[in-house]
């Protein structure tokens, strides 16, 4: 009962007060205002990031392990390049032994190439060569034209499927089917275009990429060298560990490792990619719980500073409701209900104002982009909870100062 | 006044010291003050600046507690109590009335005269029909939403002798509630007063003025931190 009146006159007072010195308390709240606005169009960067690593990251499927000299998972680079090359002849043996696998491909990858058409061209485009296996275990789509015949692949014919944003810059007007490209100085014929995967990371994925037949990569570029990479899809998805594990017994026995030894190649699959995705993630919302915890700390000075002198503007004030009976409990109530008023109402703005500017900034800056950003509610649920224990907080040592007056001094204050 | 004990009075005050710390030196405010109020007495206390006076009337008011000596409120010591046991007997048992009103700028009179029941936990209705009632005894049911700038200094006033007894206290404690009011004004103040005390109020009257404190039936004067007469004026 106490605590409902005591609420109530607490809520009455903080609204009038802030009513009393609406420029004052405007410029109090800029900290806070400032702090939950970052951090809710922070959460929607956030969130819009996420988003955007899962899509980019499911082009590849979860059931698909890599075999590659590298490991995506990160580790040591100096370690990993020497560790020996993955061998052509590799796919036959696990081919042959494997078991619980469905598909099987291979490719090479070769990065940082240029495509040119006519007097227009792309730089760093990837060039992969694949063979048959690649359409279903890089679940490529192709969105016109046609992916390569067995007959292609075998002869090493001179073609290509080109990636979405390749044919969009190369061919802004004109279908590329059928039109001939140099990729490295060597002419290929366009069949097929992939259809758009989009994601952040387009420059790792088809949508940048120029694919031809396994081998005729190795023309373009010459027959020796280079580690390959291996595709193989579990049969099952739900015993796909078990593919794993037989993947790398077979692997472990083509490269004489006794069961003691470290891996010298690496086993990848898009799970570990999206661990790494949430190392990433962790990282920005570190950011930007830092850019908040200071705005909100320096919005939160402010308060205290405001309140302070609130205190004692109304030193008579409390000197009055002393003398007729409020309690020390009764005004650290009061003044800390007027902090947090002040640091909920700031709160209440910046997400006022931070709903639009997500709305805008979503139909006209990121329109074209694959970034998509939402106003976010836990982020706005969670900064409404940061100004009001901010206020809270701050609030708490002047509403001390405030309670422990003495009633004749603050009686006698003018 | 010997007849008045701790038992029959109000407020009784027994062998009261005050002493302020003044770094090296220590002031003695009060010297052994002895006295008591019975109720429905009205009593006016009398000295001139520094005479203890002030300090007399914050002991009695429970805003301030004794060096030494025992005060009873309504028979129970109260000398010893801590900050909020004192709150709640200036909440429930006291009704002060300054002579600078002490209302609450920003609230209307209604509010100002609703807040001790608001510190006493009554309810809403109850609480706004109390204070209502209370600002209809003192004449002034119509300017219930005024602020007090919008008030004259009588009107002022008298929303806070409102206030004073809204609680219906023990005690009134008026400190020189005419000192910032025209003398007319404060001629229909003290008249006022005259009728509470005629409905059974116990009034105490802290003044330096003789003809304010001759209003009341008793006056108990105070000169360098002892009672030095304390006589019946009719």
């Amino acid at each position: 009962m106490k605590l409902i009146t005591d609420t109530r006159e607490g809520l009455v007072i903080a609204l009038t007060a802030v009513r009393a010195n609406p420029l004052r308390s405007a410029l109090t709240m800029l900290g806070i205002i400032i702090g939950i606005f970052t951090v809710t169009l922070m959460g929607a960067f956030l969130d819009g990031m996420d988003q955007l690593f899962r899509k980019t990251a499911s082009s590849m499927m979860t059931d698909v392990y890599f075999i590659d000299k590298w490991s995506w998972g990160g580790g040591d680079w100096r370690l990993m390049r020497n560790r020996p090359d993955i061998q052509e002849d590799y796919l036959n043996q696990l081919r042959a032994k494997m078991t619980t696998a469905s598909v099987f491909s291979m490719s090479i990858g070769k990065w940082g190439q240029n495509i040119i058409f006519k007097n227009r061209s792309v730089q760093f485009v990837n060039a992969d060569g694949v063979d048959e296996g690649y359409l279903q275990t890089n679940s490529l789509d192709i969105q016109y034209g046609r992916f390569f015949t067995s007959a292609e692949l075998i002869s090493a014919r001179p073609v290509c499927v080109i990636g979405y944003e390749i044919a969009s810059k190369l061919f802004p007007n004109s279908s590329p089917l059928g039109e001939v490209v140099r990729v490295s100085g060597y002419p290929l014929q366009i069949i097929g275009v992939a259809k758009r995967v989009g994601g952040l990371f387009s420059v790792f994925t088809a949508d940048n990429a120029v694919i031809m037949p396994y081998h005729t990569l190795q023309t373009v570029y010459g027959e020796k060298h280079q580690t390959v990479t291996i595709g193989v899809k579990a049969k099952s998805v739900d015993h796909k560990l078990d593919t794993r594990d037989e993947l790398e017994f077979y692997m472990r026995q083509i490269r004489k490792l006794k069961p003691s030894d470290q891996l010298n190649f690496g086993i990848n699959n898009q799970d570990q990619f999206n661990q790494s995705i949430d190392k990433i993630t962790g990282l920005l919302s570190i950011v930007g719980f830092l850019i908040t915890g200071l705005s909100l700390l320096v919005g939160g000075i402010g308060i205290m500073n405001i309140m302070f002198v609130s205190v004692k503007e109304r030193t008579r004030e409390i000197g009055i409701r002393k003398a007729i009976g409020a309690t020390r409990r009764s005004l650290v109530f009061q003044f800390l209900y007027e902090a947090t008023i002040l640091s909920l109402i700031a709160g209440l703005i910046a997400l006022a104002l931070a709903y639009p500017v997500t709305i805008l900034a979503n139909n006209l800056l990121l329109a074209d982009s694959d970034l998509q950003i939402a106003f976010p509610i836990f982020y706005a649920a969670l900064g409404l909870g940061l100004a009001i224990a901010t206020g809270i907080i701050f609030g708490i040592a002047p509403a001390l100062k405030a309670s422990r007056l003495d009633p004749i001094d603050a009686l006698r204050y003018e | 006044m010997d007849q008045h004990t701790p038992a029959n009075s109000v407020i009784y005050l027994e062998d009261i010291f005050r002493v302020y710390d003044m770094g090296v030196e220590r002031v003695y405010a009060l010297r052994g003050v002895t006295v008591g109020v019975a109720r429905n007495e009205y009593v006016a206390i009398m000295g001139p600046s520094g005479s203890g006076k002030s300090t007399l009337m914050n002991l009695i008011g429970c805003l301030d507690t004794p060096s030494t000596g025992n005060y009873y409120f309504n028979g129970a010591n109260v000398a010893g109590l801590d900050d909020n046991e004192l709150a709640e007997i200036r909440n429930k048992e006291i009704g002060f009335v300054f002579q600078t009103f002490n209302l609450l700028p920003r609230s209307d009179a209604l509010h100002n005269v609703e807040l001790p029941l608001i510190y006493a936990g009554v309810k809403k209705e109850e609480r706004l029909e109390r204070a209502y009632a209370a600002l209809e005894s003192v004449g002034l049911a119509d300017r219930a939403t005024h602020k007090p700038n919008e008030l004259s200094g009588g009107q002022r006033q008298r929303v806070a002798i409102a206030r004073a007894l809204v609680t219906r206290p023990s005690i009134l404690l008026a400190d020189e509630p005419t000192g910032n009011l025209d003398s007319k004004t404060g001629e229909d103040i003290m008249r006022f007063f005259q009728e509470l005390h005629d409905k059974g109020n116990t009034i105490i009257l802290v003044t330096h003025e003789e003809d304010i404190a001759h209003h009341a039936h008793r006056i108990v004067r105070i000169r360098d931190g002892v009672v030095e007469r304390d006589e019946m004026t009719r």
